[in-house]
């Protein structure tokens, strides 16, 4: 398909009244080999007269496309066109959204207050958030202790399933709020959990809950408890 | 132009590689109002997401869209897939269109053309994936010095009408087929110089610059 264009060389140089040629009107219907085409493109860059050369044969050529003859389509391709720009708008959709929804995460965890800020961004980037259901999710922390040490984010409404601790466990809320059957919580306050203890906590209305949960996973929190009871009064 | 039975006396037929080409007498007009109108809709597509306006170029264009892509050699499944893909690609840069520089079937050509070299050039390199504008003309327009582009089309559609049959036919061949004028000449039987000094005539026409001649 691709042309011979030996010959026509001499229009190259040509200017002024006459600035047409084979090579400009095999450039403007997509005939023309690569290399030309590439030449005559920078050409086109250089000199305005090549680019109204290149833009007369588009408009002959865009002329005669309006009056061509129709083809016949296969049944349905107007269907599958529309199918596909419908495919296409969901995917700009959900990119958008997942751009959006990233960068507000980033915004949230920006708010969070030093050092679990850094601690959270280092996590991250090394481990990331795991979802565990709706609404819900958990970064580990890896905080170099032998305890589990895990950042919460609970989106309002969001239900955390009931459960029950193999040792204690102690949850500091950083952002926002959540409920259980005891009572809510707000930020700064801290609720401990014993291994007997059941609860079903829930995120509050209004702005996502940010909790830093540590937990000894079965090792009791012994020898440390008055510590932290000292420190934060237990509930 | 399809040959109707009675024309094919009149007609030059014309084999290159896959492609049968065939040139007749038949004269259309494009109509402004529809040109208008399909400008119109390129807005509703870009503004509003309009799908019934999208609907109604795909009606007008896909069909001839397939049809120029026989033309130049492709196959039937070959043609329609470029023309899904010539709509497709219009829906997505509906908001590049400036309908004060080109025609929609100005815009709508060069889309065509150039789908047309990326699907040639993916053939013969399929290792190419990625689009590769270097080696093809650009869709959109640079802003232009010389003569302002809808001023341009007013030229070119008004004399375009005007044009003799035989010189149109030329033209067709010169800028929608991509013949080169000695493969023109063979093709309507007519000595090379000839072929050179008719689309010559024809191009000066359509830029305004000879007035009234014939």
């Amino acid at each position: 398909m691709l042309r011979e264009t030996t010959g026509i060389f001499q229009s190259m140089s040509a200017s002024s009244s006459n600035t047409f040629s084979e090579l400009y009107a095999a450039y403007g219907a997509g005939c023309l080999d690569p290399a030309f085409t590439l030449m005559v493109g920078t050409q086109s860059a250089l000199r305005p007269e090549i680019r109204e050369a290149v833009a007369l044969s588009e408009v002959i050529s865009g002329s005669i496309l309006e009056t061509a003859p129709e083809a016949k389509l296969t049944d349905g391709a107007l269907d599958r066109a529309l199918a596909a720009i419908d495919m296409l708008d969901a995917d700009e959709r959900s990119s958008v959204n997942a751009g959006r929804a990233a960068g507000e995460a980033m915004e949230e965890m920006l708010a969070l207050p030093e050092p679990l800020r850094t601690a959270a961004l280092d996590a991250v980037g090394k481990t990331g958030w795991q979802a565990m259901g709706r609404g819900l999710k958990r970064l580990n922390l890896n905080a170099g202790s032998r305890l589990e040490t895990e950042l919460y984010r609970i989106a309002p409404g969001a239900r955390i399933p009931r459960h029950t601790h193999a040792g204690s466990e102690y949850t500091l809320v950083v952002a926002g709020g959540f409920s259980d059957e005891r009572g809510s919580y707000g930020p700064g306050d801290v609720v401990i959990n014993g291994a007997d203890d059941y609860h079903q906590p829930v995120g509050d209305e209004g702005e996502v809950c940010y909790a830093l949960a540590v937990r000894d996973g079965g090792l009791h929190f012994t020898g440390m408890m008055g510590f932290i009871q000292r420190i934060f009064g237990a509930r | 132009m399809v040959a109707l039975p009675g024309d094919q006396a009149q007609s030059a037929a014309l084999q290159t590689g896959k492609a049968r080409r065939v040139y007749d007498k038949t004269v259309r007009t494009a109509d402004p109002v529809q040109r208008e109108r399909h400008a119109d809709c390129m807005a509703a597509i870009s503004n509003e997401r309009s799908r019934p306006a999208f609907s109604e170029l795909f009606d007008f264009y896909a069909p001839r869209i397939k049809s120029y892509m026989l033309r130049l050699g492709a196959s039937d499944g070959e043609a329609e897939e470029l023309a899904q893909d010539v709509m497709i690609t219009v829906w997505q840069k509906a908001g590049m269109y400036d309908r004060k520089q080109a025609s929609v079937s100005t815009w709508m050509f060069r889309i065509a053309r150039n789908r047309r070299i990326d699907a040639q050039r993916r053939q013969r390199r399929p290792e190419l994936t990625a689009d590769d504008p270097m080696l093809r003309p650009p869709e959109i327009e640079q802003p232009e010095t010389l003569m302002a582009r809808g001023q341009l089309e007013g030229i070119v559609r008004s004399e375009l009408v005007k044009l003799p049959a035989d010189q149109l036919l030329l033209l067709q061949a010169a800028f929608y087929d991509g013949l080169s004028h000695s493969e023109i000449a063979r093709a309507f039987n007519l000595p090379l110089g000839t072929v050179k000094s008719r689309i010559r005539l024809a191009f000066l026409r359509l830029r305004g610059e000879l007035e009234g001649a014939t």
